[in-house]
């Protein structure tokens, strides 16, 4: 019987579908939640916890990923265990040792009840190289970095079905795009489901989405494979090996300036000072906290941001 | 003629260029703009604000849905909290609009604090990036309004007051509404009214250095500037050297006004 298996950060979802279960990043339905969290630090993960806890979204297990991304879900994913919920904690190692790696990809493996279906893993690495093409459809300025966005983002689950998402992938609109400036979005992506048409109604073409694109570098074809692979999930390790990587892609991308999203009472916004000194570029740093709209104080700092770059020389 | 148009939160501010001469400036109450657009408008080629509707491109005006081009047309770009709903050719954010005015009379200028009525803008031109402060009044002109208020005295005396100090009294906290129970607290204790006034502007200054990276020089800009105890406070605490333009109110209609000469040179 497949299972629906809750997923509070990158796990890789291949292991999920390889265990013959589904799973569903809780993250997905939080920027077009209505909730309003009865006592939260960051929205994203009291949004889920009460999601869950409410009933409004339905999983037979969690799986929460407790170390190496996501410090705030360690609490919350125990109070969706204390009430009911099977719920499994994942931790990536700092260090990158890939025998911790593989361990706890044992561990979850075995909460999941084991691999069944090891083709899976071929299956979703296609999808991911797909996903590769797509993502680099928009630096050449042929595909909407929202649609784009919209798409990676959804490497994290695969909708729930790789089959169907695969039709997804496909009916992508490929078009010419036209911009002002080329920007890249580091940091978690932002709470606001608005946020990349906005930045497009501004000139600003997003060519770089930081964590969507871990989604679809990481993979692996069996275990091992996988353990080599996510071990360097970026967000999981120190940050020196974060900006290693965001500059690699700064450069390849060609852009102009790069947006650092924060999230209000997530560590990660600790790290805006370390970006705006290792990085060579114009650095806008935002800041979202419950899902809305984009505010106007968010379009007035892309507004300006756009025009900076354009008229100031 | 080129016409820079500022209309932030408390204030509207006007600045005509002829032929990139400076031939009029005015100041009026945000909710007067519509005065400013006849000021020193001496080619007469737009009435009011109500005839000339929205400019949406360079020569051509929008009333009521219907667009045409109008010969000889001023070229207005907006500014401000109202940039997009007062009569404009085009419009830009006051962090475009401060950088290009400031320029103008600094050219070397480094770091740019803009204090306004309602938020307060640090932009440093070195690397084209900037911060907002809009969550809380502290360190916004609106803080300073409380403090007026409950004196009941006019803002503007801020300054001058501020100079009959004999002492500061100590305000911590840099919330508005908290920073107000502490006044009372320090007048309670025996401070005067002036010793308290100088305390807020010490705490509002502390408040604006924590926004402000490192750096030599600092143009300080907005109508909040010219209370020159913010001004003195934020020497003292910063440790920079403070630069103020000309006129440190206007110079966000002057970028403005610059920003039309770059769309249509000459006039």
């Amino acid at each position: 019987m497949t299972d629906t298996v809750g997923i509070t950060a990158l796990i890789p979802p291949e292991l999920v579908y390889a265990c013959r279960h589904s799973p569903i990043d809780v993250n997905n339905i939080v920027p077009t939640s209505s909730i309003n969290p009865r006592s939260k630090l960051c929205a994203w993960t009291a949004v889920w916890r009460d999601e869950i806890m409410e009933g409004q979204l339905d999983i037979d297990s969690l799986v929460v990923v407790a170390g190496g991304d996501c410090h705030n879900a360690l609490v919350d994913g125990q109070k969706v265990a204390l009430s009911g919920i099977p719920t499994h904690y994942f931790f990536y190692p700092f260090d990158r040792d890939p025998d911790y790696m593989a361990s706890q990809l044992e561990g979850l493996a075995g909460f999941l009840g084991g691999i069944k279906d090891k083709e899976m893993f071929s299956n979703i690495s296609g999808l991911k190289e797909k996903g590769l093409a797509l993502d680099q459809l928009r630096v050449d300025d042929r595909a909407r970095a929202s649609d784009v966005f919209s798409a990676l983002i959804s490497f994290g689950d695969m909708q729930g079905d790789p089959a169907a998402f695969e039709e997804v992938l496909d009916s992508i609109p490929r078009t010419d795009v036209e911009y002002s400036s080329r920007v890249a979005l580091i940091g978690v992506p932002p709470i606001y489901p608005d946020f990349h048409e906005v930045a497009e109604s501004f000139g600003l073409h997003v060519v770089y989405d930081e964590l969507p694109y871990e989604f679809v570098r990481l993979c692996g074809k069996d275990l091992q494979g996988l353990a080599g692979s996510y071990r360097n999930y970026s967000f999981s390790g120190p940050v020196t090996g974060r900006i290693d990587i965001i500059r690699q892609e700064l450069d390849r991308r060609r852009v102009d300036g790069v947006i650092h999203y924060t999230q209000f009472a997530c560590h990660h916004t600790l790290e805006d000072e370390i970006f705006r000194a290792h990085l060579d570029y114009p650095v806008l740093t935002v800041q979202g906290d419950l899902p809305r709209p984009s505010s106007e104080q968010l379009k007035l700092r892309l507004e300006a941001f756009s025009e900076m770059m354009e008229v100031m020389p | 003629m080129i016409t820079g148009l500022d209309v932030g939160s408390t204030t509207a501010k006007i600045i005509r260029l002829d032929s990139g001469k400076l031939t009029a400036s005015k100041v009026v109450p945000s909710h007067r703009w519509k005065e400013l657009l006849e000021y020193g408008n001496t080619r007469n080629t737009i009435a009011t604000a109500e005839a000339i509707g929205t400019v949406e491109t360079p020569g051509t005006i929008q009333t009521t849905g219907t667009t045409q081009t109008m010969r000889n047309a001023q070229t207005i770009v907006s500014t401000g909290y109202f940039r997009k709903t007062v009569p404009h050719t085009a419009a830009i954010t006051e962090i475009t609009a401060a950088s290009l005015g400031v320029r103008y009379y600094i050219p070397d200028a480094q770091v740019i604090v803009d204090v306004g009525g309602q938020d307060t803008k640090v932009i440093d031109l070195r690397n084209n990036t900037f911060l907002i402060n809009d969550k809380c009044s502290a360190g916004t002109g609106a803080f300073l309004e409380l403090a007026a208020h409950y004196f009941d005295i006019p803002v503007e005396s801020l300054g001058k007051l501020h100079t009959r100090a004999k002492r500061t009294a100590r305000i911590n906290n840099t919330c508005g509404v908290f920073a107000i129970s502490e006044m009372i607290s320090q007048l309670v204790g025996g401070y005067t009214m002036e010793e308290v006034i100088c305390g807020i502007h010490q705490a509002f200054a502390r408040r604006i250095a924590q926004m402000i990276p490192p750096v030599e020089t600092v143009v300080l800009i907005g109508g909040t500037v010219l209370n020159t105890g913010i001004v003195e406070s934020f020497e003292s605490i910063h440790g920079s050297t403070v630069v103020l333009p000309p006129s440190p109110q206007t110079v966000n209609a002057l970028g403005a006004a610059l920003y039309g000469e770059k769309l249509r040179p000459g006039q």
